[in-house]
């Protein structure tokens, strides 16, 4: 499964397919990148991502249609609102660019999805090892700040009847208890030798030669994608030429936005056949 | 420090802008606002207070659970009261830091996207100066007032600028940033008195607690 790849090279595949969508005017890069993200975004999460989808889909809708009202440039004229023209072209130009906000939004989702926090705190961790340390914290933090906040409130409901008033004095009370708790970590940490030199952090992940191949294809991907040989202009005509360069970029594109599905349903059939075997 | 951040955003403008033009302004402004947290960052990365570091755990962690313990009201958040009270007690960089990280650590549970950058950005840039202005602040309710409404308006604001950028592909249109505005003006209304009504009850018991806490444990 794609989740099981190793963090940075999970990374490097979201952070290529992204970097790419963002600087394309191509749309069949953009049109590649976002089936490929609908496709894993459906694997990983199922029906429940049908809802998203549509709000997605009604998002492509609004942005495509509202281009041409803002913007008229473009020689192809459909028709007139108001006295402004309303162009073929800033239609184009319109749905291009909603494709590429709405890929980007769904590989965002992905991502969200594929990278839990103890992923990102790993990748943060190798530069900013304190940083890293915070977040770890406030994670902890919140959901028993927010059970203080529950267990203060509900006894201070026999004294108080304003729920403002209680809302405040029960948040000020979490507030002064997790300072003071503050401080007792700080002093039991410093106690056991944190910021000393020479110590060293746990973390779950190997970088197998598995990951190594998976980062060397993705990098060869990427690096076959950025060869720019398309020449696309939007105003005053719509106009594409592509060449055999083209051709091999916008089919490594396609093969890119696409791995991270075929990992996914890969080890799902795999898993399928050996069940059917038995 | 800084230097990094002085030499790296105007060599990501001007290559991010000369080899994609116009398409690539939303990627560079989330890069450029990516970097303009670097420095902060790495300043950070030296402390060797370790009460420093567990506080402003604590302090992002309240920012952000404050987001869970008043969702029924909507869009009613103590993030920005709670990054501007950080600012004036514990200075401009501490400020800095709660901001940007509240904003990360928030968009662990609400999502990462290409909003995370601003987010840090602004939320970073509210707390600086308040970090800056601190003593003022802590001195005049009405200067306090003012500077709640003022970065209640100042989110909302750079957010929006980096919704437009985005929409059109990198060309800032006036009349549609208007248009965003307009719709988002309830919405901004709602951070400013928000962040009024937390700042009027938080900052005088704030200053209580940290004066407080200070005696009992001899800082």
């Amino acid at each position: 499964m794609v989740k099981n790849l190793h963090p940075f090279t999970l990374f490097m595949c979201f952070f290529y397919v992204i970097f790419i969508s963002v600087f394309t005017f191509n749309p069949m890069f953009l049109a590649s990148g976002l089936i490929g993200a609908v496709l894993l975004l459906f694997t990983l999460d199922g029906i429940k991502s049908a809802k998203i989808l549509l709000v997605y889909l009604l998002m492509i809708v609004v942005i495509s249609i509202t281009n041409p009202l803002f913007s008229h440039n473009g020689a192809t004229i459909l028709f007139f609102i108001n006295d402004s023209r309303i162009t073929l072209e800033s239609l184009i130009y319109g749905i291009n660019s909603a494709l590429m906000i709405v890929g980007i939004l769904i590989w965002f989702n992905c991502f969200n999805k594929v990278f839990d926090s103890e992923k990102i705190m790993y990748l943060i961790g190798r530069f900013f090892p304190r940083l890293a340390l915070v977040f770890s914290m406030s994670l902890n933090f919140i959901p028993r700040l927010t059970a203080e906040y529950r267990s203060i409130n509900s006894a201070q409901k026999t004294i108080r009847q304003s729920r403002i008033k209680r809302a405040a004095a029960a948040f000020s009370a979490v507030i002064t208890r997790s300072m003071e708790g503050a401080i007792i970590t700080s002093d039991s940490m410093s106690a056991r030798g944190y910021s000393l030199k020479g110590r060293t952090h746990f973390h779950r992940f190997r970088f197998t030669p598995y990951d190594a191949f998976y980062l060397v294809l993705f990098t060869a991907l990427f690096v076959l994608c950025v060869v720019r040989s398309v020449e696309i202009c939007y105003y005053p005509y719509f106009e594409m030429n592509v060449n055999a360069f083209g051709l091999v970029s916008a089919i490594s594109f396609l093969a890119l936005a696409f791995l991270p599905f075929i990992l996914e349903v890969k080890e799902a059939l795999k898993w399928k056949l050996y069940l059917s075997r038995i | 420090m800084y230097v990094i951040s002085l030499i790296l955003i105007p060599i990501v403008i001007l290559l991010g802008t000369a080899t994609f033009g116009k398409q690539s302004y939303p990627a560079v402004s989330c890069a450029v606002a990516l970097l303009a947290c670097v420095p902060f960052f790495l300043t950070f990365e030296r402390e060797k207070n370790t009460r420093k570091i567990v506080f402003l755990a604590v302090m992002v962690a309240l920012s952000v659970a404050g987001r869970f313990i008043f969702a029924p009201v909507q869009f009613f958040k103590p993030v920005a009261a709670i990054v501007i009270l950080a600012g004036m007690y514990f200075g401009a960089q501490f400020g800095f830091l709660t901001g940007a990280l509240s904003a990360v650590v928030s968009d662990f549970y609400f999502g990462q996207g290409p909003w995370t950058p601003f987010q840090m950005f602004s939320w970073g840039l509210i707390g600086l100066l308040a970090g800056l202005l601190s003593s003022r602040l802590i001195r005049s309710k009405i200067l306090l007032i003012i500077f709640g409404a003022f970065s209640g308006a100042l989110f909302s604001l750079i957010m929006d600028v980096w919704t437009v950028l985005s929409l059109d592909g990198g060309e800032f249109n006036l009349s549609r940033f208007s248009a965003a505005v307009a719709t988002s003006l309830p919405i901004i209304g709602i951070y400013v008195v928000s962040n009024i009504i937390f700042l009027l009850i938080l900052s005088p018991l704030f200053g209580k607690k940290i004066e407080r806490i200070k005696t009992k444990y001899g800082i």
